[in-house]
């Protein structure tokens, strides 16, 4: 079905990060936001992407943000560089998807979840790291993968998965000896995001604690989170439910925290 | 959501977290319709990935499920699940509860014709006595030795010394039971349990599908044991008649143990010896005699006398069969097959040695079964994709096998339904040993085609 070749060709095909987007992320790293407004002016498709970002009615301004200082303005430091990884996330994004029932909004909708889920787990834990923060933008990467990994074998896996609840992660690793969250790391090291990112990321996997404790805690509450996410309606109806499996055991001893944090009764 | 199949137990696997607002899309009407044509006995709902449920998320599940168990008889409930999520259940649902709860899929499995192996030792404990003798009655059906503690410190007591238990069961509640008739199989004897009154209800509560899939992989003798039947009236002795006329067709014997004329008319043992049922009175008359036993065509799976030709509509879809073969034995293994030979000819075998077999019978439009030999590399590569590490262990082999030729069944069900073409496909039967294969297939010819995968050869044989 699929082989190590496979792998290597979608690794392959990673594109760099544009020079544009570099440049805005470094000013964004060095806390220099004017700058990095006025670098991000070269982008047409990435001063839209930011202008119809701000202006969404979760941000609730009454008259429209035009101006991209304003915008970096408003946004700060953290979330700036969260979302410019998202954008950079979104142009590894396929134009259609097939083996995952989503779109472009229904994607970013599931970014922008787990953007807001993360950040009120940071303030949980006191963690106010940019690093911290943006690992999440890394996660929703091991969907695209899959995507692009697994669209061609639909139905085998189909049937793969009529007798076995197997999931798309661990067939991976069994046919290649490499997973989805391997691929991630790969295209971290690509778009030269700090290595504590895909840590956490690869932590998030649930199958590959962190040898560290901090990272490690954080990637169950990743964990934990994606799968939070992963129920609701929305993304159950894209498959996104079983795309990797949910190690319970591996986040039972944050659960009751969690479910302060996010409010479940 | 999809249901995997398992032997005869069809499983949902949600994953996260469960309320009303999302268990509609996890399960759907469509998920559960699709499982009506999987021949299930129980459908089950596993827990051990759901980390948080509600009342509504489970109410919806629950709907469906017993909407399925009306219109097909089978066993339905949840299973997997740790002891704060069975205080959860029995709290939300109290005297309700009319589902079943299975700690394990282990312990489901030992309520159903599984093909576990029959006789192990079980420990039962629950706080409600009829419950614990429901399940004795429902272990004992299948064939096993049950241990019953009547009180949580004998249970706990007993538990100590797991060595002297192949299963311990607690946290297991049996909801509406009892209505399939249990199955278990004995060596090649497969005995059905009945008991009360039969009526024209028999023909529901009998698996006939199972009973034709038995007959097709070379099962021989069935047994009825009647020992708790209070009486049969002329429906249920008519369903018998043909029961056993049908068997004639394929030389198998059907006999009953331990049935009594006190509430029943002579006259129907005397019917039903005509159409060919024999009766005993204890089943050790048949199972300890091991000449009898091999009369009644017990100790071998034998193979089928009047065996059909090969017809052109089998033939025609020969090619499906190679594909969905070649396609899966590929997906599972990672390596591309060269076909090598194609003859029509009896079955037979130069290298036996470090081979395993499995075959899959399959009805409907067309009708047939294949058989697949395939090196023991090949067997343990399949197991590496399904379980997830390598292994020796034979039993976990032919498991993964017969999980092998389920997709491969699945597979050629769906292409030939593009083709129109409707067929069901049997449970597969796995053979470790190749001379107890070739007593089935006998003489019968058949397509056989060699395939080499790199340095594996694989044969796939096509018979009716």
């Amino acid at each position: 079905m699929l082989a190590q070749d496979a792998i290597q060709r979608f690794i392959e095909q990673i594109p760099p990060a544009p020079t544009v987007l570099r440049e805005t992320l470094e000013h964004v790293s060095s806390g220099e936001l004017v700058k990095a407004a006025k670098t991000a002016e070269r982008d047409p498709a990435l001063k839209s992407y930011l202008r119809s970002l701000v202006n969404r009615p979760i941000y609730g301004f009454r008259n429209e943000v035009k101006e991209l200082s304003q915008i970096f303005g408003i946004l700060g430091v953290s979330a700036a560089q969260q979302i410019l990884y998202n954008y950079m996330l979104g142009l590894l994004s396929p134009a259609s998807w097939s083996l995952f029932k989503l779109d472009a909004a229904s994607f970013a909708e599931l970014q922008d979840r787990l953007g807001r889920g993360w950040h009120a787990i940071l303030l949980h834990l006191q963690i106010d790291d940019r690093e911290t923060e943006s690992a999440i933008t890394l996660l929703p990467a091991s969907i695209i993968v899959c995507e692009a990994l697994f669209k061609a074998h639909k139905e085998e896996v189909t049937l793969l998965r009529s007798v076995k609840a197997i999931d798309y992660n661990t067939i991976l690793q069994r046919l290649c000896r490499q997973d989805l969250f391997d691929v991630c790391t790969r295209i971290a090291e690509t778009w030269e995001m700090p290595g504590r990112i895909s840590g956490i990321v690869q932590a998030a996997s649930g199958i590959k604690p962190s040898e560290d404790p901090a990272v490690n805690t954080l990637g169950k509450w990743m964990h934990l989170l994606l799968f939070y996410e992963l129920s609701r309606p929305l993304f159950i109806e894209a498959g996104l439910n079983d795309f990797i499996d949910f190690q319970v055991e591996y986040v039972a001893d944050i659960y009751d925290a969690f479910s302060g944090v996010m409010g479940i009764a | 959501m999809r249901a995997t199949l398992k032997h005869r137990i069809g499983l949902f696997s949600p994953q996260g977290f469960l309320d009303g607002n999302n268990a509609p899309a996890l399960l759907s009407v469509e998920d559960i319709r699709a499982t009506e044509s999987l021949n299930v006995e129980m459908l089950l709902v596993s827990l051990k990935k759901v980390i948080f449920f509600n009342r509504n998320g489970l109410d919806t599940f629950v709907k469906l499920l017993l909407h399925i168990r009306s219109k097909k008889r089978i066993t339905v409930g949840f299973c997997d699940y740790d002891r704060k999520k069975y205080e959860a259940i029995l709290k939300f649902y109290g005297d309700d509860l009319n589902f079943s709860l299975f700690r394990t899929q282990k312990i489901a499995e030992l309520f159903c014709t599984s093909g576990n192996e029959t006789g192990q030792n079980i420990l039962v404990y629950h706080e409600d006595p009829s419950q614990r003798t429901n399940m004795a009655i429902e272990l004992f059906d299948y064939g096993h030795n049950v241990i019953i503690a009547q009180s949580r410190e004998e249970f706990n007591e007993k538990k100590q010394n797991p060595d002297a238990y192949d299963a311990v069961i607690e946290d297991t509640h049996l909801g509406f039971f009892g209505q399939r008739i249990a199955t278990r199989v004995k060596g090649n004897a497969i005995i059905y349990t009945i008991g009360n009154y039969l009526d024209a209800g028999i023909t529901e509560s009998f698996n006939s599908a199972y009973h034709s899939n038995s007959l097709n992989v070379g099962f021989r003798l069935f047994i009825f044991d009647a020992h708790k039947v209070v009486s049969m009236n002329i429906h249920a002795m008519n369903f018998f008649a043909r029961l056993a006329s049908a068997a004639a067709e394929y030389n198998a014997t059907i006999c009953f143990v331990g049935l009594t004329f006190e509430k029943t008319p002579e006259s129907f043992k005397n019917e039903l010896e005509d159409a060919g049922v024999l009766f005993f009175d204890k089943m050790e008359d048949i199972l300890g005699d091991r000449k009898l036993l091999a009369e009644l065509g017990g100790s071998i799976a034998a193979s089928r006398k009047s065996g059909r030709a090969l017809n052109k509509v089998l033939v025609n879809a020969l090619p499906h069969f190679i594909d969905a073969t070649v396609d899966i034995v590929g997906m599972m293994t990672g390596s591309k097959a060269v076909k090598e030979a194609v003859e029509v000819s009896p079955l037979t075998l130069t290298e036996k040695s470090d081979r395993i077999a499995a075959s899959i019978g399959f009805y409907g439009d067309i009708d047939g079964m294949v058989i697949l030999l395939f090196p023991k590399g090949i067997a343990r590569k399949a197991c590496e994709l399904l379980i997830g590490e390598a292994t020796e262990d034979e039993e976990e082999i032919l498991d993964a096998i017969a999980e092998f030729v389920n997709i491969i069944g699945g597979k050629v069900k769906s292409i030939l339904a593009e083709k129109r073409i409707a067929v069901d496909i049997t449970l597969p039967r796995t053979y470790s040993d190749i001379d107890a294969l070739l007593q089935v297939v006998g003489d019968k010819r058949g397509v056989r085609v060699d395939l080499a995968f790199q340095e594996n050869r694989f044969v796939f044989f096509l018979t009716r």
